[in-house]
Parts: C-alpha cells; structure tokens; sequence
C-alpha cells in the first residue's frame, strides 16, 4: 500500500491560533462578561455602596419625578419610589431567580439527562416519554398554572421555571452523552468496574460540561425574560417589591405620559439578557471551533 | 422516453413511497403522540388540581355557609376522588365537551373556539411572516459568510434573540401608536367586519411574537446553511457542474437545511404559544391566552383546565405536523436511511 | 524546458509554477507552491501524494473550486485558455463542460435528499439546450454508459438506496454530462472495497479510451498510479518534487521521497513476518515550511547543500526532480531497502 491517508483536506491544519482571531475571540467572551459582572455587582453591591433610596415605601409628594432629578437619578415611579433603587433590587430577584432555575435545571435536568442516556433500554424511553411531556406543554402556560397554584414568591418563580427548564437541559445532556456513550475511554472504564456514579462523576460529567455550560448561559437570559413575563402577569415577584417584570408591567399603565417608566427596566433587562446571550454564543464557537 | 414515461417513473415512486416505510413511519408518530396527549392532559389536570383554596368558597365568596359550599362541591364534583374526575372530565373533553364554567354559567367549548381562532390567525401571521422574512434572509447571509449582509443579519438577529416580547410589544406601541398614532394600541376587529382593521389590530402583536421568532429562524437557517457549503462534498459536486452559486444555495443546500428548519418551527411551537398569553393581555386581543388569564384571575377552574389543555394539544400537534412533514419531505427518512 | 510529453502533438493541460495560498486563520497556508506538469489529449496522468501536500488544491485550481481566501499565481492554460484568473462567471461554464471532476466520497459528494436522476439532468441541462425529456434520456444513456445497472429504475432512487461503487458510478456519470475532456479523479476509488477499486478503476479506463477523454488520477497510492498512468508526478509539501513516465520511474527513480513511497508499497517478494516499511516523521507544516529541500528533515540522503532549495529541473529527458542528491538514490529492484529515507 502507501502512505496512509486519513481525510482529503484541502490543507493541512495550521494549529496555531492567529493573534487576530484569538483577540476577537477573547473580545466575545470579556466584553459580556464583564457586562454581567456589572450587572450583578451593581445589583448587589450598588445599593450597598451607593446613596440610594429604598426600593419601597416612597413619598408619594415625589412621584413622577423626572430623570436626574435631585437624589433621583432616573427619578421617580408613581408611588414616589427611586426607579434606580428599583431597578437595581429587581435586578437581583431576575438574577437570583435565573440563577435558581439554573442549578436546579442543571443538576436534576443534567443528571436525569446523562443516566437515561448511559443506561438507555426502558429507563431512557420512560424518562424521556415524561420529559417529552413536559416539553410538549407550552412553558409559559405551566409556567402560568404553576405559580398560580403556588402563589407568587421568588421560590414560586424557580420552582415554575424548573417545569422548564429540568427537561429542556435533561435534552441536551441526554444528547451530549449519547455520543460519549460509544467512545473508547467509556468502554475502557465500564470495562474496569468502575460504579456508574463514578464514571457519571469522572468521564461524563467533565466531557459534557461545555455544552451544558453554554446551554446555561443561553438559558440564563432566557429565564430572565420568562421570570420577566411571569412578573409582568403579576404571577412572578409580589409588588410592591421590585422587579424588571413587575416595573414593566406597572409603567404599561402610563405608557403615552412616561415611557421612561417602561423603557428603564426594559433596558436593563434588555442588557443582561443580551450579554447572556452573547456570552453563550462566543463560548459555543469556542467550543465548536475545537 | 416520453412525458408519459416520466409520469409513470413519478407515479412508480409515490406508490412505492405509500407503501413503503413511510406510511408505517407515520402510524408510528400518530401513535405516539397518543400518550404525550394523555400524559399533557394528566399533566393540566394535575397542575391546576394544584392550584390552593377552595374552588366553591372562591366561587361563592367569603359569606357562604358552609351549607351552601358543600352543595357547590358537589355540584362541581369535587367529592369524588381525582382520578374518577379526570376520566370523567376526559370522556366529556373527547366529545368536544369541555364542561360549563361555573362563573359564568355558559358551556366552555364555544368559547376556546372563539378564542382559538383569534390566537390562531396572530400565530399564523407571526409565523408565516417570520418564515417569509427569515429564508432570503438567511439565504442572502449565507451566500457571503462574512460580508456585510451576513454580518448585519447577525447582529439584528441576536437583538431579536435579547429583546423580550412584551418589552418589544411597548416599544411598538410606543412608536406607532403613541408617537405616530398609525395603529391601534388594544382592541381587536373581527375578519368578518373589516379586513384591514383586523389586520391593523394585528399588526403591531403579530411583529411582537414574530421578530425574535424571525431572529431564531434566521440564525438557524443561516447557520446550517454556511455549515453545509463549508463542509458538504455535494456542495462541491454542484459547483463542479457548473451550476451557478446561487442556484446551488438554492436547489442544493437550502433543500436540505430546509428540513431541519422544520424541526426548529415544530420544537419553537411550545415557547410561541405561551408568548401570545401575554402578547394578547398587552394588546387586550379576545384569544385563548387571555381567556387563560381572565379564568386564573377569576379562579374559573374549568376554563383554565380548558385552555391549557387545548394549549398543549395545539402544541402536540404542531409539532408532530412538523415531525410528519418532515418525514414526508426528506426522503432519507421516508426510505429509511440505510 | 518544456517535458517530453510536450514535444508531441495534442497538448491539453500546461501547468507552470503553479502557487497557492491561503489565508487560514491569519496566516498565510503555502498549499501549492510550485507545480508544473503537461498532460496531453487522451492521456492518464497520476498526480501523488500524501494528505497536505498539495495535490487535491492543485486540482481544484483548474475547476477554479478554491475558498475565497486562496491567492493563485503561475499559469495554468486549459487548449491555449489561461486558466489562472479567469472570473468566477466564466470559469463556470468550464466547469463540467471541458473540465469535470470526481471526488473521494461517492456518498458525500451526491445530494442525499435528491433523486439521482435529477442530479444528472441538472448537470446536463446546465451545458445543453435540452428539454427534460431529452435531457432525462441522455441521463440513462449516461448511466448506461458507466454499466449502471436497471438504468430506468435508478433514475429515479434516492443515493443512499445504493452501493457505494453503484453511488460512484453515478458521480462518474455526472462528471461525464459535459462531455469534458479532462476528467478529474481526486482518489476516486480511496473510499471504496478493494473489488470495487478495481471495477471503478476500469471503468476510467475505459472511459478514457471511449470518449477519447484525458485523466488526471489524484491519488496517495503510488502502486495504483504506476500501474495505470501513462505519467507520474509526485508532489511534496505543495511542490512537485519529481515527473516522469511510470516505466522511467520504476527504471531510475531520483529523489528520495519517491524512492521511499515506492518502497512502502509491499511485495511479494519481501520475506515474509518483516516489518513494513514507514517513512518516519511528519509532513511540514504548509503554513511553516522549511528552508531549501522541505523532505529534508526526514531525508537519510539530506547534505548541508539541501539548505538551499533545489530546482524542479528536467534532468534527463522526459524525468524532472528536484534533489541534490539524485545520483545516490538507490534503484528499486533488490531488497536492500533499509539505508534510503526508508526505515524497516
């Protein structure tokens, strides 16, 4: 024979990354998330730090009061409260609640997920029948009924959105194991005697955590939008404490006098849900460019 | 070889498609799609069981008697056990009976159908207006992976992808109602009394729901599409034809991202219907959604049980519209890929 | 200057210097990087290879299949016509109508969501005024022509209802609706089993002195090229590096890196159990070439004067290379094998 030839590539690959493309690459993935990390430390540290007014409880002499205004920065509700201190303390139910969603979704939903697809035979087909179930359900719809039944709460808002969020990332993880499944190493270790929570915790768990990783941060803005929409039912966090959904939904009211009421919130959760998804996005082609 | 020749070969092919895998293909997915309905409606009834306090004290208010609670009970057949009520409820909602909503006393099923048909014509504007938008869209990006076009694509449809749908709803309303007062921010006209009327009022929600719908299909369309050119050796074997770019983006490629875009509608279908629950409550439109939200305001049992459970079925069988479509359309499935 | 083959009448292909270049993530790939060859009306040239080195690029330059980024310099003149340059519109009528081309993968390179009839048609349609009709009867000819067999029926199947040799003849049946006169078989038969090699194998051939058509044989499997080609080129990290007729090769072969692939093909007579021979090391990285000979490093004949690159010259007539050290190439027949850039 000759010399052996794996694939007809056009070109030999060049495995060192140019300066250009890495900086880009580096540019996708820092400049979300360093939008998030000031997101969040403004959320959590903001009110800490800065001289802000409680979110609740405002002087209702001080309504409607507009944008830089004194002590008001984005000025007022129509309840006299500091849209600023609102947003700011809205932002961290979204973010709490998205970040609830996602470790519950990712760990019951994961784990579900990569057992039904390492054991696969009648596991995989009824554990997935039932998540199909779920998936068949339109979300917002079980999102809905659920937290009516549960009464609105932050923990109403992840608990409703795990209904959601479990069987979507049982999906992909259940997807992402599946071509584990057949790989040697697997072979190798099952062949070892190793226990199957230890090949889950060993082999799988690291191999599909790029996925799943990605899968969370497009998950992320996706749960702060429904979380948004739940509030903006009034199904999501109570009033009068604060949310992005909550405040949208309060400024429908007076759209045509003050969109500012309706365009604050709106922005930030515009912001956060978009550096999600661009933080998701640049991971998944760094991930799929390997 | 004769046209008669030709015709006979097609119809040698459509009676061997009818008798072969993709018939049994199709029983298949009908029949599974039998325990996914069950198992929804199992699902509605268990989760709006769920929902706390006493419906006949909701119904009758706080000043009932207890007397007068326990005749409600059993008027509304609480007494029995819950499985007793969901196969009753299921051997009437098979029927097409979905059972009268004790707060308004009328019969549920004209209803849903009313709403139904509101819902359906927003979703199918959306929908189509999505799709119409997202294929030349998304052909024209990947035509120059990299270029302008394909770049700007990007960019619009990762907004699409950010915004929310009720904040994208406001900001619409802001902008044509509020400000240049061309459209109708609420109500809705029925088709039977002005044709455009109805569609002014469904205008402005039919782009709520459809821009990021459109995002999604354009990012998946254009993906797939640059994928395929990139990587597929049948790409080369039409170029090496001669057969001009644009007809290979066409008649090659987009054939065959085409079917994985019809799984992606199918699979959005869940995500879509719950976004017009809201998309109808911002712009007050008479649909299932906001019946759903006017019956959990009203802790109307019956109709919330109603319409989530067509919500669901709807969702079901779109998707397995999509899932039969596709097994007709691509026939690496309907032979039965070796 | 020019190689033997040229001297005589019928001249089809002339291709000079030929140099690609791409730009892969940043920098820029030498894929091609000096390729010259002749081949005439009718006649089966072997272009070899291993994976990188150029020889599939090299192809594709002539079909003008190139992504975006490539750079090409040199001349390639298809019957007087430059090649090199051309714009995009109008190497496109070329393309399956003078020159056409066969890829590895039969299952790849068909369309899989459309009937196989309608593949052929299309690439006929395309270079003819055919009606459908016409067109469609022209397809079965087609697929006669390559021994399809039940021609009528498969018209209308779907690729993967077939066998990869069946899926090949299909291609090669595409290939042929432009009636080109230079087919391209870029390692035509590498996906294939063994028996079906020799079936698609032959019917090249047979083409080829049917419709008078001439090949041009990309493969890495120099046993297969000197058995059928009429010439040989070999090329290595992007340059030809020797050219001559198969039966000169065999006679006196002159550079080191064919002497070692003709040594890496087995043989009956080679003791039985002995190891076979590999030529150690890697191909250089296109994007990183060395200085002077690129086989240097993994040479056993390499001297201080491969430093400097070595010109592709025709040295004797007819045979081309490009080494220093020609002369101490050892000849093929005889079983030492094991002292020359081959090791056991």
């Amino acid at each position: 024979m000759a010399i052996a030839e794996a694939t007809p590539s056009v070109v030999a690959g060049a495995p060192l990354e140019p300066p250009a493309r890495t900086w880009l690459r580096r540019l996708g993935i820092i400049v979300p998330a360093a939008l998030i990390a000031l997101v969040v430390l403004a959320c959590f540290l903001g009110p800490l730090v800065l001289p802000i007014p409680e979110p609740t409880g405002g002087n209702i002499l001080e309504a409607y009061l507009p944008a830089f205004s004194p002590g008001h920065i984005l000025g007022t509700d129509p309840n006299g409260n500091d849209i600023l201190s609102r947003i700011l303390y809205g932002g961290r139910n979204s973010l709490i609640v998205a970040v609830g969603v996602t470790v519950v979704g990712q760990t019951i939903g994961g784990t579900f997920g990569a057992l039904s697809a390492y054991f696969g035979g009648a596991a995989d087909t009824l554990i997935m029948r039932v998540f199909d179930v779920f998936i068949a359900f339109p979300a917002l719809v079980l999102i809905i009924a659920v937290a009516q039944s549960l009464g609105p709460s932050v923990t109403t808002a992840i608990l409703a959105l795990s209904f959601f969020g479990i069987p979507a990332v049982a999906r992909v993880s259940r997807a992402a194991t599946l071509s584990l499944r057949e790989q040697p190493f697997m072979t190798a270790a099952k062949l070892c005697g190793t226990p199957w929570w230890r090949v889950l915790l060993r082999h799988i768990a690291p191999n599909i955590a790029p996925q799943l990783i990605t899968f969370a941060m497009l998950g992320m803005g996706l749960i702060i939008v429904l979380e948004g929409a739940l509030s903006f039912l009034g199904l999501g966090i109570p009033p009068p404490a604060p949310s992005w959904g909550n405040m949208i939904a309060e400024g429908q009211a007076s759209l045509s006098a003050t969109p500012m009421l309706v365009i604050w919130p709106s922005l930030a959760l515009f912001i956060t849900v978009l550096s999600f998804n661009l933080l998701g996005e640049s991971l998944r082609s760094l991930w799929s460019a390997r | 070889m004769t046209a008669v020749a030709e015709r006979q070969g097609y119809r040698g092919a459509w009676t061997q498609a009818l008798r072969s895998p993709v018939s049994r293909l199709v029983v298949k997915r009908l029949l599974l799609a039998i325990p996914i309905m069950l198992g929804v409606t199992i699902l509605s009834f268990w989760v709006v069981s769920l929902i706390p306090g006493n419906a006949a004290q909701a119904l009758l208010g706080p000043e009932a008697t207890p007397d007068q609670i326990h005749t409600m009970e059993l008027q509304l057949g609480l007494d029995k056990p819950a499985y007793e009520r969901y196969l009753d409820w299921l051997g009437h909602a098979v029927r097409g009976d979905l059972g009268t909503s004790p707060v308004s006393g009328q019969p549920v099923t004209p209803q849903l159908i009313d709403g139904l048909a509101v819902t359906s014509e927003l979703l199918g504007l959306a929908l189509i207006g999505a799709l119409v938008l997202a294929v030349p869209v998304a052909l024209g990006a990947a035509h120059r992976p990299g270029g302008l076009f394909d770049r700007l694509s990007i960019f619009v449809s990762m907004i699409g992808l950010s915004v929310a749908n009720y904040v994208l709803a406001l900001v619409l309303v802001l902008v044509f109602s509020v400000k240049l007062a061309m459209l109708p921010a609420i109500g809705f006209v029925p088709l039977s009394e002005s044709v455009s009327g109805n569609l002014k009022s469904l205008i402005l929600p039919a782009i709520a729901i459809g821009f990021p719908l459109f995002s999604i299909y354009t990012r998946f369309l254009r993906g797939d599409l640059v994928d395929q050119q990139q990587s597929q050796d049948y790409v080369v074997t039409a170029q090496a034809k001669g057969v001009d770019p644009w007809r290979v983006l066409v008649r090659h490629t987009l054939r065959n991202s085409s079917f994985g875009l019809i799984a992606v509608v199918g699979l959005n279908l869940g995500v879509l219907i719950g976004v017009t629950v809201i998309i109808e409550q911002i712009f007050a439109l008479p649909g299932l959604g906001r019946l759903l939200l006017q019956a959990v305001s009203a802790r109307d049992m019956v109709v919330i049980q109603a319409c989530v459970v067509v919500f669901a079925v709807v969702t079901v069988l779109g998707n397995l519209a999509a899932d039969l479509l596709q097994t007709v359309l691509d026939p690496r499935i309907r032979y039965g890929d070796r | 200057m020019t190689p033997a083959a040229a001297l005589q009448s019928g001249l089809l292909l002339e291709v000079r210097d030929l140099r690609v270049t791409f730009t892969r993530g940043g920098r820029r790939v030498h894929a091609v990087n000096g390729l010259s060859y002749d081949l005439d009306e009718g006649e089966l040239l072997a272009i070899i290879g291993e994976s990188g080195s150029g020889k599939t690029v090299g192809a594709r330059t002539l079909m003008g299949l190139l992504p975006p980024s490539a750079r090409v310099s040199g001349s390639a003149r298809f019957d007087g016509t430059e090649l090199v340059g051309m714009p995009e519109p109008q190497i496109r009528h070329w393309r399956g109508s003078e020159i056409a081309m066969v890829f590895q993968d039969p299952t790849r390179s068909l369309n899989p969501t459309m009937r196989i009839g309608r593949q052929i048609t299309e690439a006929i349609r395309q270079h003819s005024e055919l009606d459908r009709d016409a067109a469609k009867e022209r397809a079965i000819e087609l697929l006669k022509l390559v021994h399809l067999p039940a021609a009528e029926r498969r018209f209308y199947e779907y690729p993967h209802q077939m066998s990869g040799g069946m899926r090949q003849r299909v291609v090669i049946a595409i290939a042929l609706a432009g009636e080109p006169r230079l087919l391209i078989a870029d390692e035509a038969t590498s996906a294939l089993d063994v028996t079906t090699q020799a079936q698609i194998m032959a019917l090249l051939l047979e083409l080829q002195e049917r419709l008078g058509m001439a090949i041009i044989l990309i493969s890495h499997d120099l046993g297969l090229a000197a058995s059928y080609a009429q010439n040989v080129v070999v090329m290595y990290a992007g340059r030809a590096v020797e050219y001559a007729t198969a039966r000169q090769l065999f006679a006196g072969v002159r550079m080191p890196y064919t002497r070692a692939l003709l040594g890496a093909i087995p043989q009956l007579e080679r003791p039985s159990h002995g190891q076979l021979p590999v030529i150690t090391g890697q191909p250089p990285d296109p994007a990183a070439l060395p200085e002077g000979c690129p086989f240097r490093p993994r040479c056993d004949l390499a001297t201080d004067k491969c430093a400097e690159s070595p010109p592709f010259l025709e040295h004797e007539p007819g045979h081309w290379w490009a080494c220093w050290n020609a002369a101490a190439v050892p000849a093929v027949v005889g079983d030492d094998v094991d002292d020359d850039g081959v090791r056991s």
